[in-house]
């Protein structure tokens, strides 16, 4: 799957999950950058992700996971 | 040897010394003054468990490398498994036998069989809870290769064993502490002076607030049945103090000698009593501990449970919440603690409010009306909640808290309120003035920004309160955690 649809798909995501869309999409992002996305969001929008692009992801891969330029990489290693 | 004692200034002022004057050369020399020192100081505490720790050091360094080193997940897993059952099994043994114990005669008692039953003496090694949680930590962190294993057995026996905080933390992270401790250590006369003030406040926090609270608290919690509704309000408030500057007030001595060394450990308390909400209270308390349980605990268990939404939330909240009362002790009591505030979650995960800015009131003055009712809302309640921490069992403190909600509560508390109590009231007033004007700051006393003045003005009036209204004190409250 092409990058940017990806990022539009996981952006979509996001505004789904936090209800709002105040932020930029960059490979440096993080989840910190982001209102809102703190602990116990993260799950509900890895779920989400995982619906959207029908893969799985182990914990061990999110664990390692620095910013949106690494999970856009493992969910195209995926898909 | 508590920090606050002439033991421990005579213990730290040769080892500073030869720290930064004869053992200074390399990190290796540096290293094997810091181990001498904390296993001494273990031992003085407690030679009984000395054994127990460099055996725990020992193991948890060799299962490290291997986990490291098996290139196929089955072997990984078995060397992972051996060193979460090890640690895991140190601490159930030391910590919860007795418990486990009592409950399997309990339920055979309920089912009639009245067999009698001795208690079992086991004694509980100091600091157990800290380093065993520290060591599956860096195990589990090794295993996710989110760091590399300590190739240095000297280094890692410093990690785990390092003195400022082998009592009751904070609970290092590997990722934070074993870097520091593979380079030389720079004398730095601006850390070594935050250090020294860092020990001041937590000196102050200890002996004079939480001391002077602890006397109050005694004076009225073992006949609490005597005692007005209002004067058991008062009562809750003093304990929610105390429990805070006695732990706080460790902490921060724990971190200031630490950076004598020129070490800096993890921040362990933020002011929390300035949050909005409960899950920035739990950002904010007993830092060391909640970011352990949130990366170790409630992740992989939100993560298993990821598909119940925000139902498997709340159950990785409430899971995770009973684990950390259940961390404090075996007793019942801690349990239904953590349960509550699990509890208080749940308006949380269902409003989607959860992230809240980090500091109350950000660069101004004073909080606005809506926070300062949001605050004080949260105190009550925590507040409240603390009485199962300090109850001696479950009946004990829902008797207690029936007892606040009587129609005593309109009564004045005039028989507590002597001049002890007034005393420490406007201690108390002093202490959370001073937090809240730093609770930007990394520390509850950063005011190296100040004027020399301002600051030698600050010192001798908190060294006059020393003087004036500390207690001695002998133990901490999380000592027997």
């Amino acid at each position: 799957m092409e990058i940017t649809t990806i990022k539009e798909k996981v952006s979509n995501v996001l505004t789904t999950i936090l209800e709002h869309s105040n932020f930029e999409m960059s490979d440096e992002l993080t989840a910190k950058d982001v209102d809102g996305w703190d602990s116990l969001s993260h799950m509900m929008i890895i779920t989400k992700i995982e619906e959207e692009f029908g893969i799985r992801f182990k914990l061990r891969e999110l664990n390692k996971l620095k910013n949106m330029g690494a999970l856009v990489s493992l969910i195209q290693s995926k898909s | 040897m508590v920090f606050n004692s002439f033991d421990f200034v005579t213990f730290i002022i040769p080892v500073l010394l030869l720290y930064w004057l004869v053992f200074k050369q390399s990190s290796t020399s540096q290293n094997i003054l810091l181990l001498v020192s904390s296993l001494f100081f273990y031992a003085w505490a407690d030679w009984r468990f000395l054994i127990l720790l460099v055996i725990s050091t020992l193991v948890n360094y060799y299962l490290g490398l291997k986990i490291n080193k098996a290139e196929e997940d089955k072997k990984r897993n078995v060397f992972l498994y051996t060193g979460v059952v090890f640690n895991v099994g140190l601490l159930l043994y030391f910590k919860y036998v007795n418990f486990f114990y009592e409950g399997f005669y309990d339920v055979l008692n309920v089912f009639g069989a009245d067999i009698g039953h001795d208690t079992l003496t086991i004694l509980l090694p100091l600091g157990i809870s800290f380093f065993t949680f520290q060591t599956l930590g860096y195990l589990i962190d090794v295993n996710n290769e989110e760091i590399e294993p300590s190739t240095d057995i000297l280094e890692f026996s410093v990690f785990v064993t390092f003195f400022p905080k082998i009592l009751s933390g904070p609970i290092e992270r590997a990722a934070g502490l074993l870097p520091q401790l593979s380079i030389k250590r720079e004398f730095s006369y601006a850390v070594f002076v935050d250090g020294l003030r860092q020990i001041l406040w937590g000196l102050f926090a200890k002996v004079v607030i939480a001391e002077n609270c602890a006397v109050l608290v005694n004076s009225v919690f073992g006949d609490y049945q005597d005692h007005p509704a209002s004067t058991l309000v008062l009562l809750t408030f003093f304990y929610a103090l105390q429990l805070y500057a006695d732990f706080s007030g460790y902490s921060n001595m724990a971190i200031g000698v630490s950076k004598l060394f020129g070490i800096q450990l993890m921040r362990n308390f933020s002011t929390p009593f300035f949050s909005t909400n409960i899950a920035d209270f739990w950002r904010k308390w007993h830092i060391s501990l909640t970011t352990w349980m949130m990366d170790y605990v409630f992740t992989p268990l939100s993560f298993i449970l990821r598909r119940q939404q925000k139902k498997g939330l709340i159950i990785s909240i409430i899971a995770t919440f009973v684990l950390v009362g259940f961390w404090h002790g075996a007793n019942w009591t801690f349990v239904v603690y953590g349960l509550f505030h699990g509890i208080y979650f749940i308006p949380l995960v269902y409003s989607g409010k959860m992230n809240t800015s980090e500091v109350v009131a950000k660069g101004k003055w004073l909080p606005s009306l809506q926070e300062l009712l949001k605050m004080l809302l949260l105190f009550v309640v925590i507040m409240l909640t603390d009485v199962f921490f300090r109850a001696s069992s479950i009946l004990e403190a829902f008797d207690y808290l029936r007892r606040i909600f009587s129609s005593t509560i309109i009564k004045a508390p005039w028989a507590f309120m002597n001049g002890t109590t007034v005393m420490t009231l406007l201690l108390v007033g002093f202490f959370v003035i001073v937090e809240w004007i730093n609770r930007e700051r990394k520390h509850d006393l950063e005011i190296s920004k100040f004027s020399i003045y301002l600051r030698w003005a600050f010192y001798i009036f908190i060294f006059l309160l020393l003087l004036l209204f500390g207690r001695s004190a002998e133990t901490f409250i999380y000592f027997q955690f």
